[in-house]
């Protein structure tokens, strides 16, 4: 088969037509089609602040722990977005993009300042609680637990939510109730912080977790130590 | 009735998918393969659950290719290697490739746009019929799929049972 070399393909090329639609510190996100399918590519770009090998170790050792955490919780029955294609030459991992959803930052953030319904946010909280239980006792860490993180796809009816979880880049897999315990922790210091006044809620959602977990009890009782570590927190023993 | 789909990434290929059944010279057709008279790859449609599996396996395999870093020999042996979810490759080639009693074939090709493709001149080599692509779900084992991509009634939830083989297929260097 001839090969062409002035036509430069490949996913650099391909991401210059593609549609940014954020950048982190970490990775750029743009919307695309990739074989008749709308898609979300991650590209993880390279870090020149970084020591070049060590960066190149790091951002595939990412890419690599995302990957395997998603197919871990698809497997387990978890919803997170299909894996496609990955490149690891550009570090690029290409997902299915979740349409028709609201992240549950988003929707916290409308139901509380419309002030409907406040039943509707407590079947939420049920249902996270249900799913990082069922993800725990896979033994997935997601290591990044925020409600921007977690997408709520629009049309299913209260009972029967779908809650997608997403960025599972800092992931990884243990069955240590410490790393479940600051697992939820993240999530209940980016949650207090990102919805006032929503203590309660949080609580149904610790509720609903410990009621789905077989292994919560541990777990809980780690979430209270490291609450009484870290920052501004007194130093009696 | 053939298939042909552009692959965004390499835009200067392109891949054609030909489903045939009722083959009965299944084991002229792997000769044909191997000698090189069919510069294609001769796929097993029992493994296959919809024409994008094998797009998605020919867009790893063309990327691979390019880069250098194919497991396997060829580029048509690569594609038959990436449908497959592990990574032994003579496992691969028993399970997605076509045996001499096989009697159904889905044969993939990958050229570049501009090279002229003689379709013809490869059908007139299948003693079979041909059907469109999109019909590769009367051939099809869904159980036997099932079996060998090791999909739970669980991940179901999750999504189709394309969804859990190209997931599969995309992550299983790293799984």
């Amino acid at each position: 088969m001839a090969h062409s070399d002035s036509v430069k393909a490949g996913v650099p090329s391909y991401l210059m037509d593609a549609q940014q639609i954020k950048q982190g510190a970490e990775a750029r996100i743009y919307r695309g089609t990739f074989l008749g399918w709308s898609v979300i590519i991650k590209e993880r770009f390279p870090k020149l602040y970084r020591h070049p090998e060590v960066d190149e170790k790091l951002t595939r050792r990412r890419t690599t722990q995302e990957v395997r955490s998603i197919l871990r919780c698809r497997r387990a029955g978890i919803n997170a977005p299909v894996v496609y294609f990955v490149d690891y030459t550009t570090h690029c991992i290409f997902l299915e993009d979740i349409i028709h959803s609201v992240s549950v930052r988003d929707h916290i953030a409308s139901a509380q300042a419309s002030e409907q319904n406040p039943q509707h946010l407590q079947t939420l909280a049920d249902k996270i609680g249900e799913i990082l239980a069922q993800m725990h006792d896979e033994d997935v860490i997601h290591g990044d637990l925020t409600t921007s993180n977690m997408l709520l796809v629009s049309g299913a009816e209260d009972q029967n939510m779908k809650l997608v979880l997403i960025d599972f880049g800092l992931s990884y897999i243990s069955a240590l109730p410490e790393d479940k315990g600051v697992d939820l922790y993240v999530l209940e210091k980016a949650f207090l912080s990102t919805h006032p006044k929503t203590e309660t809620l949080f609580e149904r959602l610790l509720k609903s977790y410990t009621a789905s977990s077989k292994k919560s009890s541990a777990v809980i009782k780690k979430l209270d130590e490291v609450r009484l570590r870290g920052r501004k927190r007194s130093m009696v023993g | 009735m053939h298939l042909t789909q552009d692959l965004e990434l390499f835009p200067e290929y392109t891949v054609t998918q030909l489903l045939f059944k009722d083959v009965k010279n299944a084991t002229e057709l792997r000769k044909m393969a191997v000698n090189g008279e069919i510069k294609g790859a001769l796929i097993n449609p029992s493994m296959v659950v919809d024409a994008f599996q094998i797009l998605v396996a020919a867009n790893k395999a063309v990327h691979l290719h390019k880069s250098g870093k194919m497991k396997t020999r060829s580029l048509y042996s690569e594609i038959i290697f990436s449908l497959s979810p592990t990574n032994n490759i003579s496992e691969a080639f028993k399970r997605f490739g076509i045996s001499d009693s096989d009697s159904a074939v889905l044969i993939v090709l990958v050229h570049n746009k501009d090279e002229t493709l003689n379709i013809d001149n490869i059908i007139s080599k299948v003693d079979g019929q041909q059907i469109t692509v999109d019909r590769v779900s009367d051939l099809n084992d869904v159980a036997k799929i099932k079996k060998l991509y090791k999909v739970a009634p669980q991940e179901e939830k999750c999504g189709s049972l394309l969804d859990a083989v190209v997931c599969r297929m995309a992550t299983k260097d790293v799984a």
